[in-house]
């Protein structure tokens, strides 16, 4: 039977395909800052969120999203006042699953439906959960198109940023929150835990294929969507989990770009600039 | 030359007046004065750990000082906002990139503060990038990856970022670290034509003199936290050979 007459993964596909789109536009900042676990951070402070939503029977979407932007919020009032080292981040990062895990069982959410929101589910999205998947993406879509060249000069160099009168913290509060919108986004489809793999691993398989910024962004976009894509169906036929073969299917994006970047050095004639 | 000339008729572009700064009890400067106005070419010197790069990022904007007054162009740092008149050149550090990055893409980002919502950017501006890749010689590396180019390719690359909005000030913090003599004679080139022919004023942040020889009309050296004038450079180069 040909899958995409299939209602479920219609609903999956498409979820899937566009919060992994998605995702690398905000990762390739993410990543040239030196940042690229902030995302896998996020995903832990919103399974508190969804802990929280549990167990006061609120809407765990509603959950993760308040406790992704205050911790966003949080992050970026540490960095301005210096605060925001590493040790501090886990202590966060980590208080966050801690406190998820406890609310989660205190409500009896049920471990099917946790495993669900850690490592995805999207064979079980509603039409409902796709109508917030699209509006969260297309956030993220408008905000990074708007304050693209912004984005790009505070990845590149903040200080240099701040002194050409880029308003940097307002950016990096937008970028953080940007971050919140895809973990959000992607919980429900590629979970919690594996979401930041898609913001991060395409970009990194794009920068193998690229020669601008501009490039890969968009490139890593593609890989990204064509990950979910192939990793779903691949889920389908081999009855893989969905969530874990599209990251997967992105890691050997990753290896054969890089593997295509090694043949074509060693091909090309060396460069020897001035 | 350039030094032979130190213009002193037209407004300051930087004034500091008495500045202090200190990181925690530890004092950094130590009342320091300095005034500089258009078209001159300043160098800073002084050893490692003098403070010369603390005094730079305080005209920055970078650091706030815990005394005294910085003003750029009249105005006082904290409400200064026309940003776009002031060019920052980092150490050649800052070019190492994570991603992919073009050379165009590096100069582009300087006009980031002033592009439109949705990545408009005016055809004044447009101009301005063509002019400043072409005074940098960087026109057949626009579209290479920064990380490909020599040190002082990439260097070019930072000034041109910085040259991009057009400043009437360029403050660059040791321009020609690690760049070979071809590069630092483009480099020489380039700061020549800006401030004879463009009028810019340059603050130029080194601790190897040879650097700035034949162009500043004033070396001031940052030592024991406080500001000495040490005269025209021929001078300090006398000193050092």
């Amino acid at each position: 039977m040909n899958p995409l007459e299939l209602g479920f993964m219609q609903r999956a596909l498409v979820g899937c395909v566009v919060i992994a789109a998605v995702a690398p536009l905000v990762g390739s900042f993410i990543v040239q800052r030196g940042q690229s676990l902030v995302g896998d951070g996020m995903g832990h402070v919103a399974f508190a969120g969804v802990g929280v939503a549990f167990l006061i029977g609120a809407d765990p979407v509603a959950g993760a999203l308040a406790f992704t932007v205050l911790a966003g919020l949080l992050l970026v009032r540490m960095g301005r006042a210096g605060l925001a080292g590493d040790l501090a981040l886990a202590l966060i990062f980590y208080g966050g699953i801690a406190v998820g895990y406890l609310f989660s069982s205190r409500a009896n959410a049920g471990q099917s439906r946790l495993v669900g929101l850690l490592f995805g589910s999207p064979l079980n999205l509603s039409w409902g959960q796709i109508r917030v998947i699209v509006a969260l993406a297309a956030v993220v879509v408008v905000v990074t198109a708007a304050l693209y060249p912004r984005l790009v000069a505070l990845a590149f160099d903040e200080q240099a940023a701040r002194v050409a009168g880029v308003p940097t913290d307002r950016i990096v509060l937008a970028l953080t929150l940007m971050v919140a919108l895809v973990v959000v986004g992607g919980m429900s489809s590629i979970g919690l835990l594996l979401i930041s793999a898609m913001m991060v691993v395409p970009v990194a398989a794009a920068a193998q294929l690229s020669s601008s910024y501009r490039t890969t962004l968009l490139v890593a976009s593609g890989i990204g969507a064509v990950s979910a894509l192939v990793g779903l169906l691949a889920s389908y036929y081999r009855d893989y989990a969905p969530a874990s073969a599209i990251v997967l299917v992105a890691l050997a994006c990753y290896l054969l770009a890089s593997a295509w970047r090694g043949l074509n050095r060693r091909w090309r004639p060396s460069i020897s600039p001035r | 030359m350039l030094s032979e000339v130190a213009p002193r008729t037209s407004l300051p572009v930087l004034e500091l007046d008495d500045v202090s700064f200190a990181y925690g009890r530890t004092p950094i400067l130590r009342q320091v004065s300095l005034c500089l106005h258009e078209g001159e070419f300043v160098a800073v010197v002084g050893a490692n750990g003098s403070g010369k790069t603390t005094l730079m990022k305080l005209a920055l904007g970078l650091l706030r000082a815990s005394g005294g007054r910085i003003r750029l162009f009249a105005t006082e740092i904290g409400t200064f906002g026309d940003w776009g008149k002031v060019g920052y050149v980092p150490q050649r550090a800052t070019a190492m990139s994570a991603l992919p990055v073009s050379v165009e893409e590096v100069v582009q980002s300087g006009l980031a503060a002033s592009t439109r919502l949705f990545r408009r950017r005016s055809p004044a501006q447009r101009e301005r990038l063509e002019h400043v890749v072409d005074l940098l010689g960087l026109t057949p590396h626009r579209r290479s990856r920064i990380s490909e180019l020599s040190g002082g390719q990439q260097q070019r690359a930072l000034i041109a970022r910085a040259l991009v909005t057009a400043p009437r000030l360029l403050i660059m913090d040791e321009p020609t670290a690690g760049v070979d003599a071809d590069a630092r004679g483009v480099l020489r080139d380039s700061l020549e034509h800006l401030v004879n022919v463009e009028g810019m004023a340059v603050v130029y942040v080194s601790h190897d003199p040879e650097a700035f020889a034949g162009l500043a009309h004033r070396v001031v050296e940052v030592d024991g936290g406080r500001v000495h004038t040490a005269g025209q450079d021929r001078d300090v180069l006398a000193e050092v050979t």
